[in-house]
């Protein structure tokens, strides 16, 4: 604007008045009337004075749309338009607002946009419909026909007045709006006329939708607590449409507890005999290689027992969660360079049954006792099958006495388990205690899943797996859509579902916090071991492993170590040993 | 006649000892160009030993016992091949403060130079458990589709 200004400064001084051919034409003009802005009629624009406030703020709308519309959103804008009149400034600017926000400017019925306007107007623009505000437009519909529905991602194409149907994604209604070019500027006045709002215009937002898509979420779970379920189920149906706005994690995790939801609606909770041990074991080994979760917890657990078994001839490993016993070469290799040569090490391996008689325990043992082999370990195993760690009797195990044998427990995220049942935990924190153990390491997921109200459940829930979604996207180690990261996500998807969809004993997914298990630990007479700075650097040099991952972070709480997403906490290692006295 | 003899007096060639000596001395890049010069260079750098050396170069004497066991799960050039050269590059980009976090600043002056020591050590030993690891996925088991993937995260992801 200043160099339009300056130049036509110049010319003036230099024309005279005149100018050239061209500018003088503008200019002449200019200084005629019509009301036209001087300047800008140089630069070949014809603006109105009076409307220069209103153009400015049109301009200024546009770099915005522009700004966030996605990739190809607004490659139409060059190829497919027809712009009439461009040098009418604010007609063009009309057009152009039109097509990357439709419903903006279509007025079909005036009921539509006054009901927009005064939802506008009630709320400041970046706020999101509350749960009230979909009562107040069902009310008078019993069904709950959501036929109106406030806002850009879930609104109809101008062309179709009565239809639902919602073409698909906003990129595809930008398209159809396209054959739409000009529309009546007087729009534009019904929507200024709402006092309060100075910004009429909602864009086509995909971080909008986003949040509009979580509000929706929470509202459902709303609904689904206070025993709504119609209402649930419209919502539902709306949550699928503006998840399938979203890209990447939050798509992902948005389907994740929307199927969630529309389990517990319809009573549809999946069964626990179909749970296939050999699936969630798959599921468990690709959600190891993909995430830092679980090698953290295991890096962090063998230097705690490594601490533990110094100076021990003889060890025992009781592991509650063998799966694939992924935590124990590195174990066994720690042991074979113990200063002093390695110990006789024994691991008992505790794990549910597996389908068609396969043997999984045997197998892992087998695999551990070749490597130990070859490493030159001394090395004993035996593996039990138990359904229910409540189950366990601690004189199966063959406890040698302590003078002869150190004994470690671990557990990696199956203590939760155990609080589905009342009475489970305390039975086999008893277990544990009369197995002597000089250290138990528990690791465990870090949220609170098992509080007595479902909405603060849900909300949990949903936070704790947006980050844990985030981080497998951002972490970059595999190509996006790799099967390994599918297979994560589905191990993750199962874990949501148990959370949301089920109740009483088949919710065995009952994570807690590290403050609520250390106060679980301290009432059943264990004191807490300090994981040490070994255990911290070990963890933190993984991490740097990792490629890209600069939003892992390793904490230490109190002598426990937790691994989380930026400020997100998501696993917690902590180490136990019995009170003394 | 004598003066060509007396060129050709001294050849590198004849002195096994002197030779692998100095290819102790190379990066593994330039071990791989001097496999390229003749067979027995090839068949020297293939000598396990040179990538011992080049393993635990920058760091103190590794524990004893070490050999029998790197040895068993593949050799030292497999070692540094999977785990060791990926580890210490990464964490020689990564410069690890002692905040625990993956980037940040490391120590300043002569203290960076320790850390460096330091984590290259660990990194050494980090780099033995991961390959423990490899290898025990190898051995084979139950499920068929299970490809030894434990160390994916540490190659380079690769753009189409």
């Amino acid at each position: 604007m200043n160099r339009a200004y300056e130049e036509t400064a110049r010319n003036h001084q230099l024309a005279g008045g005149e100018g050239y051919s061209y500018e003088g034409r503008m200019w002449e003009e200019g200084r005629g009337d019509g009301g036209m802005d001087e300047l800008l009629a140089v630069l070949g624009y014809k603006v109105k004075s009076s409307d220069m406030a209103d153009v400015a703020q049109k301009i200024e709308q546009l770099e915005m749309a522009m700004g966030t519309v996605q990739d190809d959103g607004i490659s139409h804008l060059s190829c497919d338009t027809i712009h009439y009149n461009p040098s009418d400034i604010s007609r063009w600017l009309e057009s152009m607002l039109s097509e990357l926000n439709p419903s903006q400017t279509f007025d079909p019925n005036g009921s539509f946009s006054s009901i927009q306007s005064t939802v506008l107007g009630q709320q400041p623009q970046s706020s999101i419909v509350s749960s009230t505000v979909p009562s107040r437009i069902y009310e008078d519909d019993s069904e709950y026909d959501l036929r109106v529905i406030p806002g850009i991602a879930a609104c109809k194409s101008a062309d179709s007045t009565s239809d639902l149907q919602i073409e698909g994604s906003c990129k595809r209604m930008k398209r159809d709006s396209c054959q739409i070019s000009t529309f009546p500027v007087n729009s534009a006045a019904t929507a200024g006329s709402v006092p309060e709002t100075t910004r009429p215009l909602v864009l086509v937002d995909s971080q909008e939708a986003g949040v509009r898509l979580v509000h929706a979420l929470i509202a459902c779970a709303k609904a689904v607590q206070n025993d709504n379920l119609q209402f649930a189920d419209a919502l539902l149906k709306q949550i699928g449409l503006l998840a399938v706005s979203q890209a990447g994690a939050m798509r992902k995790v948005a389907t994740y507890f929307a199927e969630a939801l529309a389990r517990r609606i319809y009573d549809i909770y999946p069964q626990k005999s179909s749970i296939d041990p050999s699936l969630s074991d798959v599921l468990q080994m690709h959600f190891y290689e993909t995430c830092p979760c679980l090698k953290f917890g295991h890096v962090t657990a063998n230097q705690a027992i490594m601490e533990a078994f110094a100076g021990s001839p003889r060890v025992h490993v009781i592991d509650f969660s063998i799966k694939q016993g992924m935590q124990w070469p590195a174990l066994v290799q720690a042991l074979a360079w113990r200063p002093g040569g390695p110990p006789a090490f024994r691991l008992t391996g505790i794990g549910p049954r597996q389908p068609d008689n396969i043997d999984a325990l045997q197998q892992v043992g087998w695999k551990l006792a070749q490597l130990a082999d070859t490493i030159g370990v001394e090395f004993h195993y035996r593996g039990f099958v138990y359904e229910s760690l409540a189950d366990l009797e601690p004189s199966v195990l063959d406890i040698r006495p302590s003078a002869e044998e150190t004994v470690a427990v671990n557990s990696v995220f199956e203590l939760h388990r155990l609080l589905a049942r009342p009475g489970s935990i305390e039975k086999v924190l008893s277990t544990v205690k009369a197995l002597r153990p000089k250290i138990v390491t528990i690791i465990e997921q870090e949220a609170n899943h098992n509080g007595p109200v479902f909405l603060d459940r849900f909300n949990e829930a949903l936070h704790y797996y947006s980050t844990m979604f985030d981080s497998l996207e951002g972490c970059g180690l595999t190509q996006p859509n790799s099967q390994a990261l599918a297979m994560s996500e589905v191990y993750l998807g199962r874990q949501i579902c148990n959370v949301v969809a089920c109740e009483g004993t088949e919710r065995v997914e009952r994570h807690e916090t590290l403050t609520q298990w250390r106060a679980r630990m301290d009432s059943s007479g264990f004191d807490p071991v300090h994981l040490g700075s070994n255990a911290f650097k070990q963890a933190s040099m993984l991490l740097a492993l990792f490629p890209g991952c600069d939003g892992y972070r390793v904490e230490e709480n109190d002598g426990c170590l937790m691994l989380g997403w930026h400020s997100r906490p998501l696993i917690s290692t902590s180490a136990w040993r019995l009170a003394a006295g | 006649m004598a003066e060509e003899q007396k060129k050709l007096k001294f050849c590198i060639n004849d002195h096994r000892d002197v030779l692998v000596e100095i290819l102790k001395r190379l990066d593994a890049r330039s071990l791989g160009v001097a496999a390229c010069v003749c067979r027995l260079w090839c068949s020297i750098t293939r000598n396990d030993a040179l990538w011992e050396h080049l393993c635990f170069r920058h760091v103190s004497p590794p524990p004893s016992g070490v050999r029998t066991v790197v040895v068993a799960l593949g050799g030292y050039k497999r070692l540094y091949m999977v785990c060791v050269k990926p580890v210490l590059s990464r964490l020689a980009g990564a410069k690890i403060g002692s905040d625990g976090r993956g980037t940040g600043g490391g120590g300043n002056g002569g203290d960076s130079d320790l850390t460096r020591r330091v984590w290259r050590r660990h990194g050494a030993q980090m780099s033995l458990s991961l390959l423990c690891v490899d290898c025990y996925e190898r051995l084979g088991g139950r499920l068929g589709d299970a490809s030894a993937s434990s160390l994916m995260f540490l190659c380079e992801p690769v753009n189409f």
